[in-house]
């Protein structure tokens, strides 16, 4: 944490993107925790998905969770929203907290959580309605009582949609493009104002025109919320994030930094062979 | 020893014969079958429509009128010159040939019993020209107009009529309170909550819709006046359906297209109703009749009009209509000795006689559209609701999970329950143990929706599974309850696949027999049934009494137009629902 500046000056980056860009002169020092967690432990049956995982993840900043396959990063994406439960044979031990309260205490309501969490999958999932439907689903489920066509406008808008669809909201979501897919389930989850977007491998599914403008636009939402990201493309989490964790293999968090220190100069040696692709 | 042929010769041969021989046995069965009902049904309709006493002349009267204008129109709206020769090259060469087989068979083989070879051309070669014409016309946006308008008609017709069926059972007073209280202030409420975009107003619908539903039940008996039953449907359906029009029509921007879709048909609904006692017709159904048959009609024609594509297709009910009518001058002013058809208007309004002549299947048609309409709705509700319970609630492990998959296999294994065990059932909890009675029409309408409810599950089931997880987990993630996501995502994805198994289950429903005659039911009613409590008999049950009579009228006649009546209703019921199940997969 300490010896960033004096490496920065005689070091190559070990990956050619420029990490400055993606940080949109956001420092990640000093801010407020919006995620953290505490000993946290995950199992799926007898196997451990996730070992002894501590970590803050600072608010209204987008923080990259990268590692090989079976990491444990998207169970770990996973836990915060309790997403997990669905999943029987899963077993968590340790605190998750959100908002200073641990969700996985008894008294917290999953339904209720997931209602302050936003998450966007892998495969773009529009549900079969219209547009207009589909941005407005989280409001009707909440029971919003404002005006829902301007929430709809401002959501397709936060997601960089509106242009492309203003003339087509009543047309079904299914209709749009890949990538307008993924940025309709964006405006879809920002449209109930969470204060956390997950976002599992938001663009692994996308052409790379289309998870370019995903990326343009992630790095709009940390301006208002935060956005924790799983992703398998390294420059992508250079580009884009603010804080960058490292899982390998077993669930371990190996490394846990600003992203310009992890990619220019990891502390740990298997770091530095994962992100250089040696492995994984 | 073929290895060192296919050394020596390339790669050598690998034998398809079963491949081929499998190929072509199955296509063989397959055809068999379906001729082998292809001819039965042409034998049953030859019986209903007594067509074997059909002149050539007055076949040929018919052709000219109303066949050949039809096929014009059809190839009209294809618009293509390929069509055109094919259809001329079928019909010319089928005549031909046709005419040649029969008369080879009658000469040579055996003599074809009430057929003749012109008769024979129609069933074999204009009958089917005629299907795919009115398919490959239907692509055209004149026949899609055409056709439209024409479904618009037959359906607002058989709804109507089987609406009105159903108010021969089902109290028109409470109707008229629950509608008052409930239906209609929920409705306003949902729409002006949806319009305002207030939740509050949408979610208050249900519960007062429900207190307004008790409240009727309960005044029922309170209330001592009512105004008369045309009121009543003027008032709960009649102005409604109109309404609807009004609005829609209203929608597209046009407010004196509105005013007409609304109006017009609302006026003639109401004038019908009050003239309808003068002609010897129930008043109310016809009413009903009119407003669902003239509103959605109207609101088409407006849409035809107004989108000015395929006008000149809004003529095709006046065309048949037209050669109906024509072909009926022409041979009454030639002479020519008609048919005289078992089927004809009295056999479906009167009830049955000791002649054949006067033979009505009227008290069964009603019976049969009463139970169809509780098993659907009966079988629909809890199979929906059973099938979400187990695939979206109950969890895979545990004591629930065990119990669940019991439950599981024994609703597999109760589909193949045969249904007269069903009938036992029936008998023994609805007629005895619950006091239902015997061979009423609730206790058949409650025996066979646990006979189909199996089918209904299982297809359920099946559909809701195919509902792609990333929905639901897409719907979860936004903080959805499990009941929010069946109900907004689940449920309508699944829609169209449950509508196939509930159609396919209750058309096994309205044929059963079994079931009807272990319960009680009668073979012969001579009127249609008043309550639910009433006696009933149902359409096969009426048919298969005709089948055992002695004279020979009955077996062929009576019966043949009773299983023609049977299928068009079976086919009017499966179209609707087909019909639906489509709109509902273009929704999405």
């Amino acid at each position: 944490m300490s010896n960033t500046s004096s490496n920065t000056t005689g070091d190559e980056s070990l990956i050619t993107t420029d990490v400055e860009t993606g940080s949109n002169g956001r420092t990640a020092s000093s801010e407020r925790t919006a995620v953290a967690a505490r000993d946290l432990n995950v199992f799926y049956g007898d196997e451990q998905a996730i070992d002894d995982v501590s970590i803050e993840i600072p608010e209204k900043r987008v923080t990259a969770l990268i590692g090989p396959s079976g990491c444990g990063k998207s169970t770990f994406l996973r836990c915060i929203n309790r997403m997990n439960d669905m999943i029987e044979v899963c077993r968590v031990e340790g605190d998750v907290e959100f908002g200073g309260k641990n969700v996985y205490d008894p008294d917290v309501d999953p339904v209720a959580l997931r209602r302050k969490i936003g998450m966007v999958f892998q495969k773009p999932n529009p549900f079969p309605k219209s547009i207009r439907d589909n941005v407005a689903y989280g409001l009707k489920i909440q029971g919003f009582d404002g005006d829902v066509d301007e929430r709809v406008e401002e959501s397709l808008k936060g997601a960089a949609l509106w242009d492309e669809v203003k003339d087509q909201l009543d047309s079904s979501g299914l209709d749009l493009s890949g990538g307008q897919q993924q940025r309709l389930c964006i405006a879809r989850a920002i449209a109930p104002d969470p204060e956390v977007i997950l976002m599992d491998e938001p663009t692994s599914a996308l052409d790379p025109v289309a998870a370019s403008k995903i990326e343009d636009l992630i790095d709009d939402l940390a301006e208002e919320y935060t956005v924790i990201i799983v992703t398998h493309n390294m420059q992508q989490a250079a580009r884009i994030s603010d804080r960058t964790a490292v899982f390998l293999t077993g669930g371990r968090l190996v490394e846990y930094d600003d992203t310009a220190k992890i990619f220019e100069d990891p502390e740990e040696q298997r770091v530095e062979d994962y992100i250089t692709g040696k492995f994984g | 020893m073929a290895t060192d042929d296919s050394n020596a010769a390339g790669f050598g041969e690998v034998s398809r014969v079963r491949g081929i021989a499998f190929e072509y046995l199955s296509l063989g069965a397959s055809v068999a079958g379906l001729v082998a009902l292809g001819v039965l049904l042409v034998y049953v309709a030859i019986d209903a429509f007594d067509l074997a006493n059909a002149s050539p002349e007055w076949l040929l009267t018919y052709f000219l009128t109303l066949v050949v204008p039809f096929l014009l129109f059809c190839l009209y709206s294809a618009g293509d010159p390929a069509v055109t020769r094919r259809v001329a090259g079928v019909l010319g060469g089928g005549l031909v040939v046709v005419a040649a087989a029969f008369a080879a068979i009658e000469a040579f083989v055996v003599t074809i019993p009430r057929l003749s070879w012109q008769l024979a051309y129609l069933f074999v070669v204009v009958a089917p020209t005629t299907a795919y014409l009115a398919y490959v016309g239907s692509r055209g946006r004149v026949g899609a107009v055409g056709f439209g308008l024409l479904g618009r008609l037959v359906g607002g017709v058989a709804i109507g009529l089987a609406v009105g069926t159903l108010f021969l059972v089902f109290d028109e007073l409470v109707w008229f309170l629950a509608y008052t209280l409930g239906v209609l202030p929920a409705a306003a409420l949902y729409a002006y909550g949806s319009r305002r975009a207030a939740n509050r107003a949408v979610t208050a619908a249900i519960p007062v819709g429900l207190v307004g539903l008790v409240a009727a039940v309960f005044l029922r008996g309170v209330v001592g006046t009512y105004p008369s039953d045309l009121i009543i449907y003027l008032w709960t359906l009649a102005v409604p359906i109109a309404a609807v029009g009004a609005f829609l029509v209203d929608a597209r921007g046009s407010r004196v297209g509105a005013a007409v879709v609304g109006g017009v048909p609302l006026a003639l609904a109401t004038a019908g109703g009050f003239l309808a006692g003068s002609v010897g017709l129930p008043g109310p159904t016809t009413l009903i009749v009119i407003a669902l048959t003239g509103v959605p009609t109207a609101v088409y024609v407006h849409r035809v009009i107004d989108g000015g594509d395929g006008v000149v297709g809004l003529g095709l009910p006046l065309l048949i209509g037209g050669g109906v009518l024509v072909g009926a001058l022409v041979v009454e002013a030639w002479g020519v000795p008609a048919p005289d058809p078992w089927l004809d208007p009295g056999y479906v309004t009167e009830a049955p006689s000791r002649t054949a002549a006067e033979a009505g299947l009227y008290p069964a048609i009603v019976g049969s559209v009463i139970i169809i309409a509780l098993v659907a709705v009966l079988s629909f509700v809890l199979g929906v609701g059973t099938s979400v319970f187990l695939e979206e609630y109950t969890a895979g492990s545990g004591v629930v999970g065990s119990l669940t998959r019991l439950l599981q296999i024994n609703i597999a294994n109760l589909a193949a329950i045969p249904s007269v065990v069903y009938g036992l059932l029936g008998l023994g909890l609805f007629a005895n143990l619950l006091g239902f009675g015997y061979g009423t029409a609730v206790t058949a309408s409650l025996t066979l929706s646990l006979l189909i409810l199996p089918i209904t599950i299982i297809s359920a089931q099946e559909a809701i599974r195919s509902v792609p997880d990333d929905l639901r987990r897409g719907s979860d993630a936004m903080g959805a309850t499990r009941w929010q996501t069946t109900k907004n995502v689940v449920l309508p994805e699944a829609f169209p696949g449950i509508l196939t198994g509930t159609i396919l289950a209750l058309g096994r429903a309205i044929g059963e027999t079994a079931p009807l005659i272990m319960i009680g039911a009668a073979t012969t009613v001579f009127s249609a049934p008043t309550s639910l409590f009433s006696r009933f008999s149902a359409m096969p049950m009426q048919i298969y009494a005709w089948a055992g009579f002695p004279q020979a009228d009955f077996r062929y006649g009576v019966v043949a137009a009773g299983v023609i009546t049977l299928l068009i209703i079976l086919v009017g019921m499966n179209g609707t629902a087909i019909l639906l199940r489509n709109r509902a997969e273009r929704g999405n």
